[in-house]
């Protein structure tokens, strides 16, 4: 069972990140995923966060990521609106995060001590091929760069969801991310 | 049948698509919103060959909903807290009068303190509306009852509207993998509707819901009190056949290691799958707990959960709204009733409320001090078990100014 939490502001397209998250691995990948969405006061620009679980087998948990295996963090500024996303981080757990800025990868590796770090700046590829800075998609790419869910699932699950020609673009998004994806 | 990524208000959707629904008449409130919005786009999309009934309240949601039901047609609405606490005065008329509508509804708080999210309440406000009331535990379960509820509902010897309650947010916003049947299945399944008893057709008139006095208003209640009565006898034959059509095993309890369990908690709803989360946990560290899943709590399967808790010496209840006033929860209750002349001591728990989450440490808590009871430790159970501290504290306005 994987336990994956994702931390980003309202309006990066974080609840529908989990969502075909949940679907590549699900249909695309013959295992089981459950997104289990916050739905609080949310608005644009406010931290919102959203919990999926995996499993290779049907899934009984049906309640919130305390423990969580991995973190990803679609907007590295969160930290400064008084969210911890060391919660419950256990020693081995994988933090995925939208930066290229050494400076802010150290500060998440020695503040907050995440020992192991995949770090891609989603958000330029996201300009770059879908004209927008949405970097759900993209991050979705550097996900499947940890090896917790193939590539090709993530790219078809995108297409499914945003159809032909935003599918395209966001399938591209993630592919390069996938691509450029480094381990800190 | 195919595997389907679907929140729980899809698969509620789904059902009455699968349904064949002909009149929908709903309106939206948070977090059944997307059912109303779906449906209506599914009309719009020809997705479903249905009338879509724009109504202003839930009050009229359901009062169309009937009158259509009564033409001969599956009528399809669907609501959640104060929107069904609106309808409360013509749920009754949809029982009275034996209008076996099919309803999901996706719990929430009801106010005050003001909440949009989940807790059971609202349903447990109607748990004498002479509805039947079944608990999903997960998604798929949500559309497998919804399924199940038609066939119940409209059965000659029961004809009693249904509630497929699934847990706001928990369920109606939580994406799973559900296996969706074919329609040809699901039309072998559940038939054509046709009213029986009454209905509204303009060459047969007929008096519906007319005033009526003592002289049969006992009778007419007795009535309903068969029906459900009847309902415990048909469901699991309803169930068997739903297993040999869909492969899948519904229950009207479910039993979940417990024959061997030295205590046992019931639960409702989607805290279960937790529950028995924690039960394999606890499990694998040689602790002897298991869990009873009350899946139709109307009718209250008060037979199945006496045999099912036969000789246990602890049992926990987590209920999922307050039942103020009374001695603990309204599952407890139905639970303590179920087991009376037996020397089972049975602890009431309240938690999750207002969307409060149900993780497994909660769980793990009240396994924890079951076990401290049956190792003959007698304790006085932490009935809110996730409460915090201070609570009178909270928003108490004199003492915030005093502290400023």
């Amino acid at each position: 069972m994987i336990k994956i939490k994702f931390y980003g502001l309202g309006g990066q397209g974080i609840v529908t990140a989990a969502k075909i998250l949940s679907k590549a691995v699900s249909i695309h990948e013959g295992k089981y995923a459950i997104t289990i969405p916050a739905y609080g006061h949310e608005r644009r620009g406010a931290p919102v966060y959203t919990d999926i679980v995996i499993d290779d087998e049907k899934i009984l948990l049906n309640c919130f990521v305390y423990d969580p295996d991995i973190v990803l963090v679609m907007d590295e500024t969160i930290i400064e609106k008084n969210v911890d996303v060391s919660k419950g981080k256990k020693e081995n757990t994988l933090l995925v995060i939208n930066t290229d800025n050494t400076a802010t990868l150290e500060k998440y590796r020695d503040s907050y001590g995440f020992r192991r770090i995949f770090y891609v700046d989603a958000t330029k590829l996201a300009i770059q091929n879908i004209g927008r800075g949405i970097p759900n998609g993209a991050m979705l790419g550097a996900l499947a760069g940890t090896g917790i869910v193939n590539i090709d699932s993530i790219e078809l699950a995108l297409k499914e969801n945003f159809g032909v020609k935003a599918g395209d673009k966001n399938a591209k998004a993630a592919r390069d991310s996938y691509q450029y994806v480094r381990e800190f | 049948m195919t595997f389907k990524m679907l929140d729980g208000n899809a698969a509620a959707v789904e059902g009455m698509q699968l349904a064949r629904v002909g009149v929908i008449s709903a309106y939206p409130i948070t977090p059944q919103s997307a059912i109303a919005e779906k449906l209506s786009e599914m009309v719009d999309n020809d997705q479903i060959d249905a009338k879509y009934i724009r109504v202003e309240s839930e009050h009229t949601a359901m009062s169309a909903a009937i009158g259509a039901q009564l033409t001969g047609v599956r009528a399809a609405t669907a609501t959640s807290s104060v929107g069904l606490a609106l309808m409360h005065e013509v749920l009754g008329v949809a029982s009275g009068c034996r209008v076996p509508i099919v309803m999901p509804v996706v719990n929430r708080a009801l106010v005050s303190p003001w909440s949009l999210w989940c807790d059971h309440q609202d349903a447990m406000a109607e748990r004498d509306s002479g509805w039947l009331q079944f608990y999903s535990e997960n998604v798929q379960d949500v559309l497998d009852l919804m399924l199940m509820a038609y066939r119940v509902a409209e059965d000659e010897e029961i004809l009693l509207p249904a509630m497929v309650c699934l847990d706001g947010f928990f369920l109606s916003h939580s994406m799973q993998k559900v296996e969706c049947p074919d329609q040809a299945k699901v039309d072998s399944f559940l038939g054509k509707y046709t009213a029986k008893n009454t209905h509204l057709n303009p060459k047969d008139p007929m008096f519906i819901n007319d005033l009526t006095s003592s002289d049969e208003f006992t009778e007419m209640r007795y009535q309903q009190k068969v029906a459900f009565d009847n309902a415990l006898r048909i469901i699991p034959r309803v169930q068997a056949e739903f297993y040999e059509t869909f492969g899948r095993r519904l229950n009207l309890v479910e039993e979940y290691r417990t024959e061997d369990a030295e205590v046992v908690l019931v639960t409702l709803g989607s805290m279960s799958g937790t529950a028995k989360h924690v039960v394999n946990t606890l499990r694998a560290k040689g602790l002897k707990v298991g869990i009873l899943k009350i899946v139709s709590f109307r009718p209250f399967p008060d037979e199945l959960v006496r045999t099912a808790l036969r000789g246990k010496k602890v049992v926990g209840v987590l209920d999922r709204s307050a039942g103020l006033g009374a001695e603990g929860g309204p599952v407890w209750l139905e639970t303590t009733s179920a087991l009376k002349g037996t020397a089972t001591e049975v602890k009431s728990y309240i938690g999750g409320l207002g969307g409060r989450d149900i993780p497994e440490a909660t769980i793990e808590k009240i396994f924890a001090e079951l076990l401290e009871q049956y190792n003959n430790h007698p304790i006085e159970n932490t009935t809110w078990i996730d409460l915090k501290e201070n609570p009178l504290d909270i928003r108490q306005v004199d003492k915030l100014v005093q502290n400023l």
